[in-house]
């Protein structure tokens, strides 16, 4: 009972947290004056001619607050307006270019986490040994590599060299237009969980292919994060006086480190791995962009460069939402993991 | 890690150039795929007004007409059985009617048969939408003699009986009444916001029924509430197959085609964002076209299985535009606003002598070579190579501005009684953040301009696009730098923007010459091509002599295609021209 007001109350906060945020992005729009925002409208100079009209098509001279209450209006209709940048209504692209992110999210975390824990571990448990010094060096050397370039180089030499082995955006040619077909149910759109809910394993597998890449490269880049975490907490936890005992007793050390290390460990890597897990679910712009795989961290970025107001708008709800649950969600491993903490 | 990184990008650029060098085979020999980076706004022809969507409308729909091949002043019936001129009697002898002769056994993508009505109607529900800020403006300027169908205001200010009466079916024929003699409008039907639709698909998809009682509720509609925003139904050699906006657009072949169906059967444009991506992507042979922008055309040269054409003249202009009355109020490009050494007045660009000696100090040769990498040539006017009257006396009288740092430093010495050159001045060049052309315009006025007088002073600053189009409409820019890219191709569509006072950027330039209003609504309205030619002339002429702006580039294009890509041509006129071009034309193998 008490578990389930604590999780009724959380969620209950996404509410105000949603509704600051919105003022805090209208006030800084107020900030531009009608014509900036025209600009941005502009896709072709020869609109210059009409810019007036295209202040008056888009409402920008009204004053904000009738804007906000307007924006407001629609949202609690369910419409949350135009996306310029995605040529949809902002909820139809922010489903579409969800699933792109969801799916590299999905089949990235696991590696980023499940290395990053391994490598940490590995290290701490070989404290100032050359696996320890090797880890690191190779976990800080993924970390300082850019995104950009990292993902090129993939690119080059698994595209380019061996000719098309792991190519870019989400399925080849012929998967593309299969997909896109009668013959094909779209349950989710993420490319894999419908290749397989159909039962079309080469679909399946040319989505694979096409996951492997930006799947590295953002496991090379990222699990860094987790495993200087791990290892950190992992050292701390070792000096503890629960391991002595538990040596003391006799237990093994393969029991030590699983039971009574690793486990104490793993709170902090919890925290890191929510921010991050959230993080991916934002969209990851660079790995999108070289990659050709359309997702929200793509459109959101063309969406602040070019002032695409709702669709910014969305990102920020979209953004509210999603950290508020991943705390809860955080808080709530937290109690799994360490019976001690209670939560209410 | 500097030099770590230095020679991680020369191995990624020597690996990218030498991996795919070796002869491929054709991929995929019946789908052209078209990697590029523009997005695409709407389907709607009524609606469209950037080259990303016009190319895909092309791809789906036909016009009356079409341009011939690589011409820009001639055409061939499309859904038009004849091109009418005053010579076959479908233009009469006034200008003022063009009849359209319709073609039968013509079908929609819908298997509905094409027939007058549609056209009629596809005409009228293009003035009906007449969306602000978009293409329409073409159809009302010589079918009623006016800008749009709303005032300043936003209210309507067109009967529907006008719209009505303008365009009419007459047997198998559709008739166009014109206002005035409008000598470009074969070319305005050519172009994509001509297109054909069938009314049948757009009433069904709620689109407005043809009835004048609902005319008003169609009118400017918001933003992907056009009915044709992502459908399409036209006569096409492809239709839409589907459209994932942002992502691609994939057109598959009409079968049922009145001529002979296309030799590919899909064709897709891809918008792939990252340059090495769509580079690798070409070079793999995923992609059949790419867009390569200036800075990356080195990255192509002599690849095996790259073809390239060069030196393709475009129909865009960049000038710079000088403002004659600079809004004062809180602007900080004008520094004390006096002429006092540290700033300039508000018309200091009113006295000729002051846009004199800047034309003179502007080093087009060097700008050319080191902006445009050669490949722009210089404008000696608004109206640009490839339109119609180009070929004049100015021109072949060398009528140019050049580098000339005496004739400049005269000039200046002259401007304002000479205050200009006892006292200096400081003013501030913006450009948009990001665009090396009109970053090294600016630099190269600034370097020139302070080497003749050291109290001469110039800032060249970036801002983002958005400020930068707020201060050229606030009229906050001393000079602005921007690019003019032809709607039809017909002298017309330049020296109106470049030179009429309510012109797009004149009005920005508060230039105002009456004279020139004159002779631009005698240009337009003159049917006979000699005396057309004649008022055009001395509108170039008087672009030279009174220097509102200055042209600066005319850039060459460059289309890129893999070697088993045959049919290619070249129209400048074409949306995205030196992309995939007519899709129809295209074959691989």
């Amino acid at each position: 009972m008490k578990m389930r007001n604590y999780i009724i109350r959380r969620v209950l906060l996404v509410i105000p947290v949603l509704f600051g945020v919105s003022i805090i992005v209208f006030v800084i729009l107020s900030l531009f004056s009608p014509e900036q925002r025209a600009a941005t409208f502009i896709t072709d100079v020869k609109q210059l001619r009409d810019i007036q009209g295209v202040i008056k098509m888009h409402h920008l001279d009204a004053p904000l607050y009738v804007q906000y209450f307007s924006w407001i209006k629609e949202v609690l209709q369910g419409n949350l307006g135009w996306s310029r940048t995605a040529s949809r209504p902002v909820l139809e692209a922010f489903f579409y270019f969800l699933s792109n992110t969801v799916e590299l999210g999905l089949f990235s975390a696991p590696f980023i986490i499940l290395i990053g824990i391994y490598l940490g571990s590995t290290a701490a448990v070989h404290q100032d040994k050359s696996i320890d010094h090797i880890t690191r060096a190779v976990a800080i050397i993924g970390w300082s590599l850019p995104t950009f370039w990292f993902g090129l180089v993939l690119l080059m030499i698994f595209y380019g060299y061996f000719k098309g082995l792991f190519p870019p955006e989400s399925l080849g040619l012929s998967s593309n237009l299969y997909v896109n077909s009668e013959n094909f149910m779209r349950f989710t759109r993420i490319n894999t969980i419908d290749a397989l809910l159909n039962r079309e394993w080469w679909i399946f597998i040319d989505a694979l292919r096409h996951l492997i890449l930006p799947v590295i490269t953002l496991t090379v880049v990222q699990c860094a994060l987790v495993m200087r975490i791990m290892r950190s907490s992992m050292l701390e936890a070792l000096g503890r006086g629960y391991v002595t005992t538990a040596r003391a007793k006799g237990a093994s050390e393969k029991t030590v480190i699983k039971k009574h290390v690793r486990r104490n460990a793993m709170i902090p890597v919890i925290t890191v791995s929510g921010y991050l897990f959230a993080g991916l679910m934002n969209g990851v712009v660079i790995t999108e962009t070289i990659f050709n795989r359309k997702g929200l961290g793509w459109w959101w970025w063309r969406s602040a460069v070019q002032l695409d107001i709702p669709s910014i708008l969305a990102a920020v709800l979209f953004n509210g939402v999603l950290f508020v649950l991943t705390n809860l969600i955080v808080d709530l491993l937290y109690a799994y993991i360490d019976p001690r903490i209670r939560l209410g | 890690m500097k030099k770590w990184c230095i020679i991680g990008m020369v191995g990624m650029i020597i690996m990218s150039m030498s991996l795919f060098a070796s002869a491929q085979e054709v991929k995929n020999p019946d789908i052209f795929v078209e990697a590029t980076i523009g997005t695409i706004d709407s389907l709607d022809p009524a609606w469209a007004y950037d080259t990303a969507s016009g190319e895909a409308i092309q791809t789906a729909c036909e016009t009356l007409i079409f341009w011939n091949g690589e011409r820009t002043d001639s055409f061939v019936p499309m859904l038009s059985t004849e091109v009418p001129s005053v010579e076959n009697g479908l233009i009469s002898p006034d200008g003022l009617t063009y009849t359209f002769p319709i073609r039968k056994g013509v079908k929609f993508h819908n298997g509905e048969p094409l027939t007058p009505k549609d056209v009629e109607y596809s005409i009228e529900r293009a003035m009906v939408q007449d969306r602000d800020g978009g293409p329409v403006w073409m159809f009302y300027e010589p079918l009623l003699g006016v800008d749009g169908s709303r005032d300043a205001e936003g209210n309507i200010v067109v009967k529907f009986e006008d719209i009505d009466k303008a365009v009419e079916v007459k047997g198998d024929s559709v008739v166009f009444h014109l206002k005035n003699p409008y000598p470009p409008f074969l070319s305005i039907l050519a172009n994509t916001w001509g297109s054909v639709v069938s009314k049948k698909f757009v009433a069904e998809n709620g689109g407005w029924p043809g009835t004048e009682e609902t005319w008003k509720e169609f009118n400017n509609p918001a933003p992907g509430k056009e009915t044709l925003h992502k459908i399409a139904c036209g006569t096409a050699p492809f239709k839409l197959e589907r459209w994932d906006p942002g992502v691609e657009i994939v057109f598959l072949r009409n079968d049922d085609y009145w001529r002979e169906p296309a030799k590919l059967k899909r064709v897709i444009i891809k918008m792939v964002d990252e340059w090495t991506t769509r580079k690798l992507m070409f070079l793999a042979g995923d992609a059949d076209t790419v867009y390569v922008p200036r800075q990356y055309i080195k990255e192509l040269e002599g690849v095996e299985g790259v073809k390239v054409y060069k030196n393709l003249p475009s129909l865009t202009q960049g000038s710079a535009f000088f403002n004659f009355k600079i809004n004062p109020e809180g602007n900080p490009y004008i520094g004390s606003g006096n002429l006092d050494g540290k700033g300039i007045p508000p018309d200091f660009f009113s006295d000729k002598d002051v846009r004199l000696a800047f034309a003179y100090s502007f080093d087009f040769k060097t700008y050319i070579k080191d902006a445009w990498m050669g490949e722009a040539v210089q404008p000696s006017g608004p109206i640009i190579e490839g339109l119609p009257y180009f070929e004049m006396r100015y021109f072949l009288e060398k009528k140019f501005y050049h580098y000339d740092p005496k004739k400049a430093e005269e000039h200046f010495r002259k401007a304002w009684d000479g205050e200009i050159w006892k006292k200096g001045f400081k003013l501030t060049i913006l450009y948009n953040s990001g665009n090396v052309q009109r970053e090294t315009a600016a630099s190269i006025f600034r370097d020139n301009i302070e080497a003749l007088n050291p109290k001469f002073k110039i800032e060249v600053r970036p801002v983002e696009w958005a400020n930068y189009i707020r201060d050229i409409v606030t009229g906050r820019l001393t000079l602005f730098i921007i690019g003019w890219l032809a709607d039809y191709p017909d002298p017309h569509n330049f020296v109106y923007p470049y030179m009429h006072s309510r012109g797009t950027y004149s009005q920005w330039q508060h230039y105002r010459n009456p004279i020139v209003d004159g002779l631009i609504k005698r240009g337009i309205e003159a049917v006979d091509p000699t005396i057309r030619r004649r008022y055009y002339e001395q509108l170039q002429m008087i672009y030279y002599i009174d220097v509102p702006g200055i042209g600066l580039h005319q850039p060459l294009a460059r289309h890129y295609e893999r070697d088993w890509v045959k049919g290619w041509y070249y129209n400048p006129i074409l949306p995205n021209a030196g992309l995939g071009g007519y899709f129809y034309s295209l074959s691989k193998g």
